[in-house]
């Protein structure tokens, strides 16, 4: 009969003795758990808790200073009915949409360049994480100024340059605001995407382009028969991830827009803080939060069943 | 292995033991906290930090610790402060909050009464936004109010010597000023106050309400609406440009200073950051009463006050210090050193040498008379503060200077302030 190891290394409890803090310590199992403990309570108490309590919420009518009253799903019917929330929506996926697409096309293009090999590469690499490195609020201030129609450097070259001979209202406008925002979220998210792809390509192994080389196919092909199915899943995760940071986004939005002009840019996040702080409508507020759970729980369902898959 | 069990063990039992060990109940509190927006007057920071509080601790051995918050995240720290019950005893609320957090204020009402006494009695304005069911729930120190800011050197280059009195008037000089090269620079969008401090003046003056006294009946569907809003079209068309509809609060200052505009609406704020950076702008700015409308002149009422957290552990202690603080000795001395900034609502102060050093602010005092909240003439309440938060009002507004129509901008907002005040 084969005997595990598990059974070598745990002995049979012996009727009697008595189990003291030493001897529960003393046993793996139970020492993992208090090793695991914080980490859990972690996650328990600034992620769990505040979720479950989230939806505890959003089945209230719940104002600040006030107790809660059980409406059910009263808060997500009367959302469903208000016109700025339908907007909200449209922005919130919009926004995201796009954005995605270009920190993928652009961090992969990023991703690419860097793993060339070139004279101050690792300064290059060091610089271009610089906009993931910068707090976000201080970076969106300086775009403010970038924007301000008096200021905007953007305007000055294009105006200068002949290129329009008046400067745009990048916040002003409804569409240039939303441009302006996701030129902001871009530029932010290349970088997460431009490393974590690095990662990715420099697993491939010289061989493997040596021996595509040798069988004739061109940069072309080598890139998507041999790059992009390697770096595949890697490229599946970032995507995921950065989809449900993108769709969470607060700070670029609050801090450039506030929503405006006439809740162009509006998203889920900053509806439901306006909802939730600003009313005092916490039960409201908590509802628009969570009506962003669905997008994001059939993301999660994709990537565990493609992480299975793989 | 021991000696990391045995490390683990102590952290345990050590954290354990200070979280559960006894506090000593029933003693006077050492100290007490008060929550602030910080100001954007420095000196009024610093005295309290300065003068104040150690005057306090001096008499009483209580040491008063003042947390300043950032301009525009105070409602943020106090629904905290309230939903953890835990936090300063004392905070300063603006606008309608005292209604907000009703059941976590102290009432205040024998502070309040003794206060108006002795000092000439309180502004009527002001209780709409601290008395609730005949109960003052926050002590007011001073308004912050939101006036005409205008560039005197400029609009008498337009030929426009006085501050225009009424809003057609203010558009014919708009217009000049535009065509000179100096447009308006009004507030459309989401900021936290700029946008409110004109828009609901603009559509009070015309004679259009969001909402009846009753707090039930949706007004906004007025031909007095409709004549607001098409005068704030013409007005933005005309006077202003596209970059106002996207504005927050710090816009109208930066191009105020950036001399691109030549009138906004703002805080005194900008005369007091014009004499410390900009002087020479400073001195060709001057403030002005918001113009006339058909129906009448209205401002914003922003009381900024003081009350008294109900999970404070020693209300009669936190009771006490406010009733100091709101004694003439300290009220006085903190109001000058706050520059006329904050309008105080005591009639004893109306002829208060903190008005001499710059008569320029004096509107400011006279637009408490006329200071309304938003949502006026509905009672302050929730339903109200969800009006603003959802800018009901300033994106009626904003949409119909991008273009849509009247009739359009009206029945959104008027479907808006039906969910909102549970509207039929």
């Amino acid at each position: 009969m084969a005997v595990g190891p598990a059974t070598i290394a745990r002995a049979a409890p012996v009727v009697g003795r008595r189990a003291s803090p030493r001897r529960i310590l003393e046993r793996e199992g139970a020492f993992s758990w208090i090793m695991l403990a914080p980490g859990v309570l972690f996650l328990i108490a600034f992620v769990a808790y505040p979720f479950f309590y989230g939806i505890y919420l959003s089945l209230q009518e719940r104002q600040v200073a006030k107790a809660g009253l059980f409406v059910g799903l009263a808060n997500f019917v009367t959302l469903f009915h208000d016109g700025v929330f339908w907007q909200v929506s449209r922005n919130t996926f919009l926004y995201t949409i796009v954005t995605t697409v270009l920190k993928l096309l652009g961090g992969l293009a990023m991703a690419l360049v860097m793993n060339q090999t070139f004279r101050g590469r690792n300064l290059a690499r060091a610089f271009l994480l610089l906009p993931f490195i910068v707090p976000t609020i201080l970076s969106t201030i300086a775009w403010m100024w970038i924007f301000d129609p008096t200021f905007s450097v953007i305007n000055w070259t294009l105006v200068h340059t002949g290129a329009i001979s008046k400067g745009f209202s990048w916040l002003g406008n409804a569409t240039l605001a939303m441009v302006a925002i996701i030129i902001v979220n871009t530029w932010r998210g290349i970088p997460f995407y431009g490393i974590t792809l690095l990662a990715g390509l420099q697993t491939i192994s010289p061989d493997l382009y040596e021996a595509a080389a040798i069988d004739g196919a061109t940069v072309n092909q080598r890139f998507w028969h041999v790059t992009l199915p390697i770096i595949k899943p890697i490229l599946i995760i970032v995507t995921m991830f950065s989809i449900i940071f993108t769709f969470a986004d607060f700070q670029i939005v609050y801090a450039l827009t506030h929503g405006g002009p006439a809740n162009a840019t509006q998203v889920f996040v900053t509806y439901a803080f306006d909802l939730g702080m600003s009313a005092g409508q916490l039960g409201m507020g908590a509802a628009a939060a969570l009506t962003m759970l669905p997008a994001l729980i059939l993301l999660i369902i994709g990537l565990t069943f493609y992480l299975r898959r793989e | 292995m021991s000696t990391r069990r045995e490390f683990l063990t102590v952290s345990i039992v050590g954290a354990t033991g200070a979280v559960l060990a006894p506090r000593p109940a029933g003693a006077a509190p050492k100290s007490m906290s008060v929550v602030h927006e910080s100001s954007f007057i420095k000196q009024f920071d610093d005295f309290f930090v300065k003068q104040l509080a150690p005057a306090y601790e001096k008499q009483t051995g209580i040491k008063i610790n003042y947390e300043p918050v950032s301009v525009g995240s105070m409602l943020t720290r106090l629904t905290t402060i309230v939903e953890t019950k835990s936090g300063p005893e004392i905070t300063a609320t603006g606008l309608n909050w005292p209604w907000l957090f009703d059941p976590s204020l102290v009432d205040v009402t024998d502070i309040a009464t003794d206060t108006g006494k002795k000092l000439g009695g309180w502004y009527e304005t002001v209780t709409d936004a601290v008395v609730i069911n005949n109960k003052w729930k926050a002590l007011p120190w001073g308004n912050i109010g939101q006036l005409e800011v205008y560039r005197t050197d400029w609009f008498k280059e337009a030929g426009v010597t006085k501050f225009p009195d009424n809003w057609e008037d203010l558009l014919t000089a708009g217009r000049l000023l535009k065509k000179a090269g100096h447009p308006f620079g009004f507030e459309l969008g989401h900021g936290f106050g700029d946008n409110h401090g004109w828009l609901y003046p603009l559509l009070w003056s015309y004679g259009g309400r969001e909402v009846d006294k009753d707090g039930k009946t949706v007004l906004l569907d007025s031909s007095e609406t409709a004549a607001a809003v098409d005068f704030c079209r013409r007005f933005y068309k005309e006077t202003m440009f596209e970059d106002v509809l996207g504005w927050t609060d710090v816009n109208n200052n930066k191009a105020f200073f950036g001399e691109q505009i030549s009138c906004t609406n703002n805080a005194s704020s900008i005369l007091v950051v014009g004499k410390r950076d900009f002087p020479e702008i400073a001195k060709v700015t001057d403030h002005a009463l918001n113009p006339n409308g058909p129906k009448g002149r209205y401002h914003m009422l922003n009381p900024q006050s003081h009350a008294i957290l109900t999970h404070a552990q020693d209300q009669a202690a936190a009771k006490a210090f406010v009733r100091w603080l709101y004694d003439d000795k300290q009220l006085s001395a903190w109001l000058v050193a706050g520059d006329a900034y904050y309008a105080p609502f005591l009639h004893a102060y109306d002829n208060h040498p903190m008005w001499n050093p710059e008569p320029r602010y004096i509107p400011y005092k006279e637009s408490l008379k006329t200071s309304r909240l938003p949502g006026w003439p509905g009672p302050a309440s929730h339903a109200m503060s969800e009006s603003v938060a959802k800018y009901v009002v300033v994106d009626m507004f904003a949409k119909a200077c991008r273009g849509d129509s009247t009739k359009d901008v009206i029945a959104t907002a008027v479907g808006q302030l039906k969910q909102i005040y549970k509207a039929k």
